[in-house]
């Protein structure tokens, strides 16, 4: 990729970026800012800053993400366009309902990417800068009242709810500007293209070459005396929600592994996702067998299983880890699925480490999602969090991957993870316990490989658990598992702040373009779906723009642990509810509270390097 | 009473311990065990082939040694090593596994084969021989021995001991005493600690006038003066002898006074906001015929000592915040699902335990409080008066608060430690009662200082670079509470002290020569308890402030006159409504357009309706969508926070968070391995010194010659005391680091935490509860299938609930 002119703009862009957010709230009367840097800026630049700039910024303003607001000297009502957005629609006099700061009278700007709004009236000026990806319903509040107004509610995926109101038009004929931003909103049910699609952004580094699926094996050791990688599912054969290449245990031949895949869910048979470098002890995920009520049995997957505990010639046992309750795996032999019996599989030993499916979580974050917002209800806010079981939930599957990781390493024991697709919480677990084994996972680009692998090309079903540009809000596909993946990831960088090389922005950052539409990563649902799409040529990667200022994203306290292993504790006394993502858009709140060493760090470290300057100028520094 | 002499043991076990399934061999250890005493400390009982309990159930972790009980301490000596890695701050003053008896809140003594159990007072009778002791302590560890093997008589006796020693009839009894005592009368080489405490540091004590001038000075409190009218205790006997009033009253005007104030406890100054606005304390008047004229002298006082004649405001404490039995009653339940209640089995009522514990409710309103304080003196440039019924708990709380959040010095170590000689010490806190030293009446017992040290906590959890110290610092200040050593912590205010320690010079007969004193230790002097490598725990090593490091050439602002928004531009008028539709802004609230930035014309023809001004009900009840004082906040946190400017806490519930150094650091399963907050301090602290050390060679290097020649846009000013040498001397040897944690050696990556680094660093409970001690990870017992575990401990503690 070409050094191109948003080159400089990225490297001027740190102070730029800062101090437009800051005066974007104060007043527009700022001389350092950069007009090119808000030009070619990325997006979401923007809510890269909340480690420590963002901290000057309302949340309630800090929508991310967002376009970098170009505001010359005189106020501007539109928004600084992308490359490729365009204005749809136009609306003055919308009266934009806050819910911490009453009624705010302003202009909205709906474009194929974004709604747009800004309210003159008040000082600081108010700007609301919405992606219309994270919309999941629009609806009309209300008929239009005596006094000829309507109204119309916007839920969002990000933990939200805005509030519009406008004058009913005279001209019955002319739409009102929320239902043209319906049609933007939902680019998919109304045949239009998602806007990553003509987002025409170009960054100095090529993300969709973050991942390449035989380095990473590589990187582990495979193809090795026990493990080979097979070209079975080369084209998408074996199973059409699998990567094109698999590792599986050498002395299996193609024709078996067909067979095993017709006894597994969908095809998803067991393939290796980590192996411990020392012990050779394997974390390997697949779907249910499809044992039914009758309790179908299939010598190839029971080989298959033998072939992965042989390959570790540590321990004579295989752990199966099963993630869902033991009630709920029974229940699904009725529609043909079920778990492993015991008598079947000789040396295994099954365990179920009762994670709740996608509607329980779903359900669970609608709570949650009730009482963080708009306000918190002060008295009882801890047992309001308690009888959402968010936390319990995230407690159960940072359990389950911890009893994973603990015996691959501590019982260099291989393990067998599956669910039912083994899709959600198989990819929370495996995703989880190999940042818990590996520290290169733990690494800003190890992470992007480990998301690249475990959940985008092992096929997690991105498309339908959030349901980009579909109307369809109601659809019960639609699940928060990669939200809460997240969420314990952060419980994570919590416990072992100095572990991980990517920040809080870094997880927040990757939550907003998971709903954006800004960048192709998190469309489709599987490897086979992106490459028909040519996702690669026809979008930008999020890992583009995040490796091309990696500077925005990286937790100043890292060292390099990456012999260790870790073990979070898993104990509601140590989860705590992530407020710098849940409850950001509460102006009382400052982000990055908690959390805030690193951010407190950043804020240091140039007076630091200042200290150090000075000493080699000799001068010396007379502010912080 | 209890005597002091020393009571020798009258019965001793010379059979070797049984073997039991205990795998680990039990031979009796050869070599005798001893305690370690200080000066003054006597062993009043022990008991040998005693079980330290590791575990719930008999482990091979356990340790064998002597349990004593001395006049000081519960003390277990042991040959012994415990199994599992482990750093904790040693105290200077206590050995590995000692127990001041200050800190044995709870005696409980069992007897497994009968059933039975007691929970032991002073001078009790025990009809069983116990087959353990349960020790449960204010700093929340709770320790158990067994005396499976070991002679039951003189377990007996040591329980009785402990039970009845740590009840002291008398302050005296206090080993302070002792202590400073035998060490007067002592060999004198040994003396340098008795006759002059060094007062730690440059902490100001505030028991002088001067300190009290230089904190005048400090905060430009022009108007306000010294009085000197308490001398010898004359007039109030809870206030210091020397306290800071308004210029404009006499001695014989507060003479007059003080008659109608709740322990004659007259307003006090405790601190000027840099605007002028004066923060005053005062207890209640009890005359009612004299409250009207009274309020109004005072204000009128203090309205002439505002350089603007700003308003005053009273702050009815009482009325607004829980009581001192509340407070405690919430630290009991806190205490509770901390450290008593069952690991696992409580997992799912966590949250709504710690709510129904309401310690954080009570953190919350507080911290609530104290900023809506701050917003008067902060944001209406108006005085303030701290009104409480005697003056002297909740008012300590809240005055230090605001104090730290206005004010940066108090953030700074010696600066909180000088707050807290001023606003809890001099105030006349009444530590003895409220920490229970002498365990008389529980009713008086109150976690208050423990209660401003986590408002603190969460300050500096939401600020980190704003506090010069560390939250380890907070707690080794709150454990000392229980070393009843310090003069600190052990007497009800300033007279209480002097007559104690005038009674126990006369009870010694000892006669202090000329200029001679004898006084116990401040503990703000910590060399008394630790080494001054683990005293670099207290520094925070990203600390911006004056002390921070290499801002020593003076450049940095000390105590900035804060130049804070003008209000015009907050004014954003109405509150937000969620029906209106309005866009018309209401009109600024009246408080608010009263007091623009000067403020000081408007309020002054008031002056004749002072009594309407005296507004105790200010501060706006719960309910009430968004005061003038929230407001305040808000539109603070819309900007950036200075670590040396004001401060305000966020207080929406989900930013107050559980101090879990503080209240988790006993409990093993809450343990992260290499993990907890402390790991990021490392890194920080490596980094720091890898800063300073690469700053002082490069001074080396460019020697003296760089001040010849400035930088870019530095200009070179003359500080005397500023860092750089005068040209020629040769470069000074590097400073010792501020850091606990050391860097590597350069151009090496930093190394990853140590081992040690833990969660509850440098605390360790290994060894201090009575619970299943967990190997591995703790998900392992998940694997395990563990049961549900019900100790003794679980059923003492339903005992006495």
């Amino acid at each position: 990729m070409e050094k191109s002119g948003s080159m400089d703009s990225l490297g001027s862009k740190r102070s730029s970026s800062r101090q437009a957010s800051v005066d974007s709230l104060s007043s527009s009367t700022s001389t350092s800012r950069s007009d090119r840097s808000a030009q070619t800026k990325p997006p979401s630049a923007m809510s890269s800053d909340s480690v420590s700039t963002s901290a000057e910024l309302s949340p309630e303003l800090k929508v991310r993400p967002k376009a970098q607001i170009k505001i010359p000297n005189e106020c501007k009502e539109e928004p600084q366009l992308l490359p490729g957005e365009t204005v749809v629609d136009i609306a003055k006099e919308v009266m934009y309902i806050c819910p911490f700061r009453g009624p705010l009278r302003g202009t909205v700007n709906v474009t194929n990417y974004r709604l747009f709004f800004r309210c003159m009236d008040q000082e600081p000026v108010f700007v609301l800068d919405l992606p219309l990806g994270v919309v999941s319903r629009v609806e009309k509040i209300g008929g239009a009242s005596s006094r000829g107004d309507v109204s119309y509610g916007l839920v969002c995926k990000d933990m939200r709810n805005l509030r519009f109101a406008h004058k009913q038009s005279e001209d019955a004929l002319k739409k009102s500007i929320f239902e043209v931003l319906m049609k933007y909103a939902f680019p998919v049910s109304n045949g239009l293209p998602i806007f990553a699609f003509e987002y025409g952004q170009v960054f100095p580094e090529n993300g969709w070459k973050v991942y390449d699926a035989i380095a990473e094996y590589k990187r582990q050791g495979i193809p090795n005396e026990s493990w080979r990688v097979t070209k079975a599912n080369d084209h998408y054969e074996l199973c059409d929600t699998y990567p094109s290449s698999l590792a599986v245990p050498v002395n299996i031949p193609d024709e078996d592994i067909r067979r095993v895949a017709a006894f597994r869910a969908k095809g998803r048979i067991p393939v290796l996702s980590w192996i411990h470098p020392e012990s050779q002890a394997t974390v390997t995920r697949c779907s249910q067998p499809m044992v039914g009520v009758n309790g179908k049995r299939s010598k190839e997957d029971e080989k298959y299983l033998q072939a992965i505990m042989d390959a570790n010639a540590q321990s004579h046992k295989l752990f199966i880890f099963d993630a869902r309750p033991s009630v709920n795996a029974a229940a699904n032999k009725t529609k043909g699925g079920g778990y492993e019996s015991e008598d079947a599989y000789q040396n295994a030993e099954l365990v179920f480490l009762d994670i709740h499916n996608i509607h329980v979580m779903r359900e669970s974050l609608r709570k949650l999602k009730e009482v963080v917002y708009p306000n918190i209800e002060e008295p009882h806010w801890l047992s309001n969090l308690e009888s959402t079981h968010w936390l319990e939930h995230i407690k159960l599957i940072m359990a389950g991957a911890l009893r994973i990781a603990d015996k691959v390493e501590s019982g260099k024991t291989s393990v067998v993870v599956h669910c039912s697709d083994g899709w959600d919480r198989t990819a929370q677990l495996t995703s989880l316990s190999m940042l818990m084994l590996d520290g290169f996972y733990r690494t800003t680009r190890g992470f992007q490989v480990l998301l690249e692998k475990e959940w985008l090309s092992f096929g997690h079903r991105f498309q339908l658990r959030i349901g980009h540009g579909d109307k369809n809000h109601t659809d019960a596909d639609r699940s928060p598992v990669f939200v809460q993946f997240l969420d314990c990831v952060w419980q994570m960088t919590r416990q072992f702040p100095a572990a991980f090389e990517f920040n809080e922005n870094f997880l927040v950052t990757v939550l907003d373009h998971l709903y954006s539409g800004l960048f192709g990563t998190f469309l489709c649902n599987s490897e086979q779906q992106r490459v028909k799409e040519e996702l690669p040529k026809r979008s930008m990667s999020l890992w583009s723009f995040i490796n091309s200022q990696l500077e925005d994203f990286s937790n100043p306290l890292y060292v390099n642990y990456s012999n260790h292993v870790l073990f979070p504790v898993v104990s509601l006394r140590h989860l705590e509810l992530w407020v710098g993502y849940y409850v950001r858009w509460n102006p009382r709140m400052r982000p990055q509270v908690g959390g805030a060493w690193g951010g407190a760090w950043v804020k240091v470290h140039p007076f630091w390097s200042r200290g150090l300057n000075n000493v080699q100028n000799g001068s010396k520094w007379d502010r912080i | 009473m209890f005597t002091v002499r020393p009571l020798k043991p009258t019965f001793k076990s010379y059979l070797p311990p049984l073997q039991t399934d205990v795998k680990k061999s039990l031979h009796p250890p050869v070599k005798k065990l001893e305690a370690t005493l200080l000066p003054g400390e006597i062993v009043v009982n022990e008991v040998n082939f005693v079980r330290k309990c590791i575990g719930a159930e008999k482990s091979p972790d356990d340790l064998w040694g002597k349990l004593i009980c001395t006049n000081f301490k519960v003390s277990f000596v042991t040959h012994e090593a415990l199994a599992q890695p482990r750093f904790q701050v040693s105290n200077r003053l206590l050995g590995e596994h000692d127990i001041p008896l200050a800190c044995v809140d709870q005696v409980v003594t069992v007897n497994d084969a009968k059933g039975k159990k007691k929970v032991l007072g002073s001078n009790q009778k025990l009809k069983f021989n116990p087959s353990e002791v349960i020790l449960y302590c204010k700093d929340f560890r709770i320790v158990r021995f067994s005396f499976d093997e070991a002679g039951p008589e003189g377990a007996k006796k040591v329980c009785l001991a402990i039970a009845h020693y740590s009840r002291p009839a008398d302050p005296q009894l206090l080993f302070g005493f002792e202590l400073i005592g035998t060490r007067y009368l002592g060999s004198t080489e040994d003396g340098l600690n008795a006759a002059r405490p060094t007062g730690g540091s440059q902490t100001p004590l505030f028991a002088c006038s001067s300190d009290w001038d230089r904190e005048i000075k400090r905060t430009g409190a022009a108007e306000w003066r010294v009085c000197s009218v308490n001398q010898g205790y004359g007039v109030s006997p809870s206030l210091p002898e020397f306290f800071v009033v308004p210029a404009s009253l006499a001695d014989q005007d507060l003479r007059q006074y003080a008659e109608a104030f709740s322990g004659q406890r007259l307003p006090v100054w405790c601190w000027n906001h840099p605007n002028g606005s004066a923060l005053t304390r005062m207890a209640d008047i009890t005359d009612p015929l004299q409250q009207k004229r009274l309020d109004q002298r005072i204000c009128n006082a203090i309205i002439k000592s505002h350089p603007q004649r700003g308003d005053v405001h009273k702050a009815d404490l009482d009325k607004n915040l829980p009581s001192i039995q509340e407070v405690h009653n919430s630290l009991v339940r806190l205490r509770h699902i901390c450290v008593m209640d069952p690991f696992e089995e409580t997992e799912e009522k966590w949250l709504s335990s710690v709510e129904n514990s309401q310690w954080l409710d009570y953190v919350r309103t507080f911290l609530k409080h104290s900023c809506d304080v701050v917003y008067i003196l902060e944001g209406l440039n108006a005085s303030v008066i701290l009104q409480e019924e005697e003056g002297r708990d909740l008012s300590c709380v809240v005055s230090s608060l605001v104090q730290i959040m206005v004010d940066p010095h108090f953030r700074s170590l010696s600066g909180f430690q000088g707050l807290v000689q001023k606003e809890w010490v001099m105030a006349g806190h009444r530590f003895l009662d409220r920490c229970n030293h002498l365990k008389k009446s529980d009713k008086e017992e109150s976690p208050l200082f423990l209660l401003f040290l986590d408002c603190v906590w969460q300050l500096m959890n939401q600020y980190p670079s704003a506090f010069e110290f560390t939250e380890t610092y907070l707690a080794l200040l709150s454990d000392s509470m229980w070393v009843p050593v310090f003069s600190t912590f052990l007497f009800n205010g300033p007279k209480h002290h002097a007559d104690t320690m005038h009674d126990f010079l006369e009870d010694k007969k000892i006669t202090l020569g000329e200029g001679e004193e004898l006084c116990l230790p401040p503990v703000w002097d910590w060399s008394q308890q630790l080494s001054v490598r683990d005293q670099a725990l207290f520094n925070n090593p990203i600390y911006v402030g004056k002390a921070a490091p290499y801002a020593h050439n003076g450049a940095v602002k000390s105590f900035r006159r804060t130049k804070h928004k003008t209000w015009s531009s907050t004014l954003r008028g109405a509150p937000p409504s969620q029906t209106g539709w309005s866009s018309t802004l209401r009109g600024t609230p009246p408080a608010l357009a009263r007091n623009g930035l000067q403020g000081s014309q408007g309020t002054l023809p008031r002056r004749n309706s002072l009594a309407a001004q005296l507004k105790s009900d200010l501060f706006p009840a719960r309910d009430v969508p968004e005061g003038p004082s929230e407001r305040f906040a808000r539109d603070w946190f819309s900007g950036p926070a200075d670590p040396q400017g004001l401060l305000l806490p966020q207080l929406l519930p989900s930013h107050l968070a559980l101090w879990r150094l503080y209240f988790l650091r006993w409990v093993p399963e809450a343990v992260i391995p290499r993990g907890g907050p402390v790991t990021a301090v490392h890194a920080v602290s490596q980094l720091a010194h890898e800063i300073e050390t690469l700053q002082s060679q490069l001074r080396r290097y460019k020697g003296p010659a760089s001040s010849s020649s400035p930088g870019g846009g530095g200009t070179p000013r003359a500080s005397p005391d500023g860092g750089r040498p005068p040209p020629g001397t040769p470069p000074p040897a590097a400073e010792p680091s501020r850091m606990f944690f050391k860097a590597g050696s350069l151009y090496e990556p930093s190394p990853p935490p140590p081992e040690f680094l833990s969660s509850s660093f440098p605390f360790s409970p290994v060894g201090n509860l009575c619970r299943p001690n967990l190997r591995g990870t703790p998900i392992s017992k998940l694997l395990n299938g563990a049961k549900t575990w019900l100790s003794t401990e679980t059923l003492a503690a339903g005992e006495t609930a």
